[in-house]
C-alpha cells in the first residue's frame, strides 16, 4: 500500500478531528456534525464572539492548531478564502493526516484570486505531502465513527458502500435518501475542486477498503481522465462501481474533419468509458439508489428472462411492458408450470401466463398457501431466471393488514423464498396515496433483505443493470 | 513510400489532411486492409491505371484542398471501359476545379470497385479528455442520421472490440438481415484492434476514418480512408 493509502485510512478512521473557524452564523454547523463522532474533537477559533458558544457545546476550543496538546488525524478547515493557506500551513506543521477544506471562492469562481489562491494551497500541500480535500467541498463521512458533514446525517452503523462525489450537496443527499432505502455507507467523501487529491485517489482507496463491497460516485470531470480510466477500471476488477457522470465540458473549437470527430460527443465517450471499464452508468440520485440497492439486495444473476407476479389485470399489462422494455424478457412457461398453475389458479378475473395475474387467487395477499405455491413454480422454472412481484400494499391497507400479523407473515414468506431460491428476486411497493406510511413498510421489507423498488420501471431498470453488471463480470454480455 | 515518408512529406508541405491514396498506403502497412488506391495524374495514365486493375473501377479526385470528395462531384462508380474512364476523368477534374477553384489537383485515385459488402465505418478521434477513442457504427445512413455507433477509449483489449460491435442498435444487420450473408465479425473485431494499436503507434494522428469498410462473409475491406494529422 502507498504512502497516500495510509494517510487516507487515517484520514477516513480518524481518532482525532479539529475543526477550524466554525461560526454561530453557520449553526456551529462542523462542531454539530462532530457530536455524534467517537473519537475527540477539538476547536481552533480565534474570534471572542464565537468562543462562548463553542465551550457551551463543551468543545475545547484553541487559538491555533499547534495549541492542541495532541495529535490531529483529520481537520475541517472552514475559514475564509484568503485565510486558508495559513491554516494549511499549520496543518502541515501539525503533521496532521488530511485537511478538508469547506470554503468556496477558488479556481470554481475562474477568477484570478481564486484561481491564485487555490493554486497557492495545492503547492503549500504537496510541498509537505499533506493530502488536501477540496477545496469547496464537504470532506469525509464515516457514519460507524459518527464523523459526518452535516449536523442531520445518519451516525452510528457501519456500512458496506462507498460514495465519492464531487458535489457535497449530491454526497449528503445520497448518505440520506440511501439510509431510507436500505444503503449504509461505509465511507463517503465530497471533494469539491480536486485541487491536490483527484477522484481517482479516491477510487483507489476505496477499491481497497474491506469495508466498502460497492462503491458509487457523482463525478463532472477528473483532471486526468485516462488515470481516473484506468483507476475505474481496476476498481470494477474488484467490485461494482456506479458512475453518475454530471454536466457537460465546453467543447474545444478545433476544426474537425472527420465523421468520427464530429459524432464524439462527451456524453457518448463517458458512456463509452463507463460500459468499457466495467462500471454501471445512471443519470440520476434516484437511479444511483436503486441501482446500489439493487447490487446489495439482489442476488447475482445474468439471465433474463424475468418471472412476474401482479395483482390486478391492469397492473400485470404495465408490469410486463416495464421489465419488457428494460432489455429483459418476460417469457412464456413451460406447459408443467401451467399444469401446476392450472390446479389452483382461480381464473375469474385472473390469468396465469406470465405475469401472473394472481390477485384473485392471492384473495390480494391473505392467501399465502398459494403465494408461496406461485413463487415455488416460477423458482422451478427452467425459462425463467429471475422473479418480481407487485404486492397491492395500498388495497390492503384499507383493511388493517399492514398493522396486522399478515405483513410480518407476508414477510417472513419472501424472505424464506428469497433465502431458498437463488433466483434475483425483487419486489415492488408502489406508493400510492400512503406516501408517510410507506417508508415504514419499506423499512420492513428492506430489513428482511427483500429488494423493493417504488415503481415498476425502477425495479425492472435496477434489476437489468445488475443483471448487466453480471454478465459482464462472467464475461456473458454477448451471448 | 512509408508511412514516415509520407507523413514527413505531408508535414513539409504544411499539410494536415493526407490524401486517400497516402492514407491507404499507411493502413496497409499497420496490416489494415484496403482497396488499393493507385494516383493518375492524367488522362491517359488512368484509362492505364484502369486496364492494369481490370474494370469496373472507381474514381475519385485527389487534392489536398478536397477532404469531402462526393460533395465536390468528384466520386464516380461502376466505370466499365477505358472510354468511360476517360469521360469519367475530364468530368470529375472540371468539377472539382469548379468547385474549389484554388484547390490544388494532384489527379485521380483509381481502383477497382470493391464487391459490394455491408457498409460500416471505423474511425478514430482524440477526446479532450480520454486522448484517442475509437469508434465503430453501420456506415450510409445509419452513421449519417441515426448515429448508431459505439466508442471506446484506446487501447482497445478483444473484448471491448466484441463489444463495440454488438452495442450497436444496427447490430442484427451485420447478423445477415433479410437473407444477407452474415458479416465477418472476427475480421471487423481485428480490425479494430489492428487500428487501436496502430493509433498508439502514431500520436501525430489526430483523426481517421475508414468510411465506409465492406464487411464481407469473409474478411473486410476499407474502401475509403482519410488520416488526419494534428
Amino acid at each position: 500500500m502507498t504512502d497516500l493509502h495510509d494517510k487516507l485510512e487515517r484520514a477516513f478512521n480518524p481518532r482525532s478531528v479539529a475543526v477550524v473557524g466554525d461560526k454561530r452564523a453557520m449553526g456551529y454547523m462542523w462542531l454539530n456534525s462532530m457530536k455524534t463522532f467517537q473519537g475527540k474533537v477539538y476547536s481552533v477559533q480565534i474570534s471572542k464572539d464565537e468562543i462562548p458558544g463553542i465551550e457551551a457545546m463543551n468543545i475545547p476550543n484553541y487559538a491555533s492548531l499547534l495549541d492542541i496538546p495532541d495529535e490531529v488525524d483529520y481537520v475541517v478547515c472552514a475559514v475564509r478564502r484568503d485565510i486558508s493557506p495559513r491554516i494549511v500551513a499549520d496543518c502541515a506543521r501539525k503533521g496532521v493526516r488530511a485537511v478538508t477544506l469547506f470554503a468556496s471562492g477558488f479556481a470554481e469562481t475562474e477568477q484570478e484570486e481564486g484561481v491564485r489562491l487555490q493554486r497557492e494551497l495545492g503547492e503549500l500541500a504537496r510541498e509537505s505531502g499533506l493530502p488536501l480535500i477540496g477545496p469547496n467541498c464537504m470532506g469525509i463521512y464515516n457514519p460507524r465513527l459518527g464523523l459526518r458533514q452535516s449536523p442531520d446525517q445518519p451516525a452510528g452503523e457501519a456500512g458496506n458502500v462507498g460514495f465519492i462525489s464531487q458535489s457535497g450537496t449530491h454526497c449528503i443527499n445520497f448518505s440520506h435518501l440511501g439510509y431510507v432505502h436500505g444503503i449504509r455507507c461505509s465511507k463517503a467523501v465530497s471533494f469539491g475542486n480536486a485541487e491536490v487529491l483527484d477522484a481517482a485517489d479516491y477510487l483507489e482507496y476505496m477499491t481497497d477498503d474491506p469495508e466498502t463491497q460497492v462503491i458509487g460516485m457523482y463525478i463532472e470531470g477528473p483532471k486526468d481522465a485516462r488515470r481516473f480510466f484506468a483507476a475505474l477500471r481496476r476498481a470494477c476488477g474488484r467490485k461494482p462501481v456506479v458512475v453518475w457522470k454530471g454536466g457537460q465540458t465546453e467543447a474545444g473549437n478545433r476544426a474537425i474533419f472527420s465523421h468520427t470527430a464530429a459524432l464524439a460527443s462527451e456524453v457518448r465517450i463517458w458512456d463509452a468509458a463507463i460500459r468499457q471499464a466495467g462500471a454501471i452508468c445512471v443519470d440520476n440520485l434516484e437511479e444511483m439508489v436503486d441501482v446500489v440497492k439493487g447490487l446489495l439486495y439482489i442476488k447475482p444473476g445474468t439471465g433474463k428472462r424475468v418471472g412476474l407476479i401482479a395483482m390486478t389485470g391492469g397492473q400485470s399489462v404495465v408490469i410486463a411492458d416495464a421489465f419488457g422494455q428494460a432489455s429483459l424478457e418476460v417469457p412464456v412457461l413451460s406447459p408443467a408450470s401451467y399444469e401446476k398453475l392450472a390446479s389452483f389458479f382461480n381464473i375469474i378475473g385472473g390469468s396465469y401466463h406470465n405475469p401472473l395475474d394472481a390477485g384473485g387467487t392471492l384473495a390480494m395477499g391473505f392467501r399465502l398457501d398459494n403465494f408461496r405455491r406461485m413463487l415455488d413454480i416460477l423458482d422451478e422454472e427452467p425459462n425463467v431466471d429471475a422473479i418480481a412481484i407487485e404486492t397491492a400494499v395500498t388495497f390492503l391497507a384499507g383493511r388493517r393488514y399492514l398493522s396486522s400479523n399478515l405483513l410480518n407473515n407476508l414477510l417472513r414468506l419472501l424472505s424464506e423464498h428469497k433465502e431458498r431460491s437463488h433466483k434475483p428476486f425483487l419486489m415492488i411497493l408502489q406508493a400510492g396515496h400512503l406516501e408517510g406510511g410507506m417508508a415504514k413498510i419499506r423499512g420492513k421489507v428492506l430489513a428482511r433483505g427483500i429488494a423493493t423498488f417504488g415503481s415498476f420501471h425502477q425495479g425492472a431498470n435496477a434489476l437489468a443493470k445488475v443483471i448487466a453488471y453480471h454478465r459482464f463480470r462472467d464475461g456473458s454480455e454477448n451471448a | 513510400m512509408s508511412s514516415v515518408d509520407i507523413i514527413d512529406r505531408a508535414k513539409n508541405e504544411g499539410r494536415t489532411v493526407l490524401t486517400e491514396v497516402e492514407s491507404k498506403l499507411i493502413l496497409e502497412e499497420a496490416g489494415i486492409p484496403t482497396a488499393r488506391a493507385q494516383l493518375a495524374a492524367s488522362r491517359d495514365e488512368t484509362i492505364a491505371a484502369a486496364k492494369q486493375l481490370g474494370f469496373p473501377v472507381v474514381l475519385k479526385i485527389v487534392s489536398p484542398g478536397i477532404s469531402h470528395k462526393s460533395d465536390v462531384g468528384g466520386v464516380r462508380l461502376n466505370l466499365r471501359s477505358a472510354e468511360e474512364v476517360g469521360a469519367a476523368f475530364d468530368e470529375i477534374v472540371a468539377a472539382a476545379r469548379k468547385a474549389e477553384p484554388k484547390a490544388k489537383i494532384e489527379g485521380v485515385s483509381v481502383q477497382k470497385m470493391a464487391s459490394p459488402g455491408v457498409e460500416v465505418i471505423m474511425g478514430m478521434t482524440k477526446d479532450a479528455q480520454f486522448g484517442p477513442v475509437l469508434m465503430f457504427g453501420l456506415g450510409g445512413v445509419f452513421v449519417e442520421v441515426l448515429k448508431d455507433v459505439a466508442f471506446r477509449i484506446v487501447p482497445l483489449e478483444p473484448r471491448d472490440a466484441r463489444q463495440m460491435i454488438r452495442e450497436i442498435q444496427g447490430f442484427p444487420v451485420l447478423q445477415g438481415f433479410r437473407g444477407q450473408e452474415p458479416a465477418d465479425l472476427a475480421a471487423l473485431e481485428g480490425m479494430l484492434l489492428r487500428l487501436s494499436a496502430f493509433v498508439e503507434d502514431h500520436p501525430e494522428i489526430a483523426e481517421l476514418d475508414l468510411n465506409p469498410v465492406f464487411a464481407y462473409k469473409d474478411g473486410a475491406l476499407a474502401v475509403d480512408a482519410r488520416i488526419v494529422l494534428g
